[in-house]
């Protein structure tokens, strides 16, 4: 595979050079970067930390997510620049006047027409506009129509899905055998009673494995009332990312009214 | 030919292995690489047949050499043709940035050297109208005439928590091959 040999002619634009490498062209424009994506580049290219003053105004109009500005840098210059993952698939979206929410962890970057949000979903970032992102998955990405009910560890995002909750199959879970059996996987369980499920009109992002991104603390949202994940009273607990899975002793608590 | 200590997953035909101490550097070989720390266990496989090798699943990348020199990390090292020299060299900054030592192995003469990845190596080209810039967490190896530079950006920001992210990197310069692989090891610099 090694025979070719690229530079930055035979690099593409905004396009994938193997399933795992992905080339982004800059013409003194501006990309939104995590970082330590960047693996190399041609050109002359500048990365500088969000809290820079100059950026400012960019910051302003594209990135309202300030618990994950430590995590984010801009690239600006012009050359071509490879983007990858700890060797993760990636791939590129393109967003028309949507909207987008995924797994904090798998996004790479994006354009900075989008304005990226957190979204209410601990753990979960919200894409809006148009433009173009690159975002990083654990095999092949696959697109799903809701009605689904999907695998936490497999889901990677959601696009114009308004209803992402939780589902269980109550029949196995309920009274204290169905706890100690979720807890102990004694007397069957099958480590699928707990799934998302996804209605309305929209797409579903999976990806072809259960191995989820590593995700980086940041932090936590405002503390206020009602606003999930803050710890705050009235709401949720301070369980960021995944929600809370059964068999964790929190469920069995509550389903004992501890 | 040479390979890596343990690489061996399977082989038909007759085959002998035997440990070449030192990397079949010699005396001289082996007691740069005990003082540089670039350590390198290689076996000698000999005989007929097909030997297949493989090192915890991570990508392999043939690279042919005709005469030049290919600059790789022992880590990355796989296996080589017998007909080619294997030996150590300084990498200066560079190889303090990536965390694996300031010393590197490099692989000189005519064949076939397989080397390891993290994911498929990008192979970019370097001459002298289009430098290229490398993260050292995802440089593999080089070839050819290429001057590397190492460049910080470290500035008042960086130490206030608010770097690019992307503070150290290496330039190279030339004319020659360099290749990266679409994953970064850890660096001490992976986090500024």
């Amino acid at each position: 595979m090694s025979t070719v040999h690229h530079d930055p002619s035979t690099l593409p634009a905004d396009d994938n050079v193997n399933p795992y490498t992905f080339c982004v062209e800059l013409k003194g424009s501006q990309w939104f970067l995590q970082k330590g994506k960047m693996i190399a580049y041609y050109g002359t290219i500048d990365f500088n930390g969000i809290g820079h003053g100059r950026l400012d105004r960019l910051v302003r109009t594209s990135f309202h997510s300030p618990l994950h500005a430590s995590d984010w840098v801009v690239a600006e210059g012009s050359g071509k620049m490879l983007l990858a993952d700890r060797a993760f698939d990636v791939n590129s979206y393109d967003l028309e006047d949507g909207n987008l929410t995924i797994r904090s962890g798998n996004l790479l970057a994006f354009q900075p027409s989008l304005a990226l949000k957190q979204s209410i979903v601990p753990g979960f970032l919200t894409l809006i506009g148009t433009g173009k992102f690159v975002a990083a998955s654990n095999g092949p990405v696959v697109f799903m129509e809701p009605p689904i009910r999907v695998d936490p560890q497999a889901l990677v995002g959601w696009a114009d899905c308004p209803s992402p909750c939780h589902h269980y199959d109550h029949g196995y879970m309920t009274g204290l055998m169905g706890g100690l059996r979720a807890m102990t996987g004694l007397g069957g369980a099958s480590g699928e009673e707990h799934q998302f499920e996804f209605v309305g009109a929209g797409t579903v992002l999976l990806q072809s494995s259960e191995a989820l991104m590593a995700e980086q603390t940041t932090g936590a949202p405002p503390q206020q009332a009602g606003v999930p994940g803050s710890g705050a009273p009235g709401a949720q607990g301070g369980r960021s990312g995944v929600p809370g899975l059964p068999g964790q002793l929190g469920d069995l608590q509550r389903r004992f009214g501890l | 030919m040479k390979a890596k200590n343990g690489s061996m997953v399977a082989y038909d035909g007759e085959m002998a292995f035997k440990k070449l101490s030192g990397g079949g550097e010699g005396i001289r070989g082996m007691v740069t690489r005990r003082i540089t720390g670039e350590q390198m266990t290689v076996m000698e496989v000999r005989g007929q047949g097909t030997c297949w090798f493989a090192d915890r699943a991570s990508e392999i990348n043939l690279v042919g050499l005709q005469g030049d020199k290919l600059y790789v990390e022992s880590s990355n090292f796989l296996a080589a043709d017998a007909g080619l020299r294997t030996g150590t060299s300084f990498t200066g900054t560079r190889g303090a940035s990536q965390g694996n030592g300031l010393f590197t192995t490099t692989v000189e003469g005519h064949g076939q050297v397989a080397i390891m990845s993290d994911g498929p190596a990008v192979a970019l080209r370097v001459s002298a109208s289009y430098p290229l810039t490398v993260d050292p967490g995802a440089y593999v190896a080089h070839q050819g005439n290429l001057r590397q530079s190492f460049q910080s950006g470290v500035t008042f920001r960086t130490l206030l928590g608010e770097g690019g992210g992307e503070a150290f990197q290496i330039r190279f310069e030339g004319d020659g091959l360099v290749y990266v692989q679409p994953s970064e090891r850890n660096t001490i610099a992976g986090d500024v």
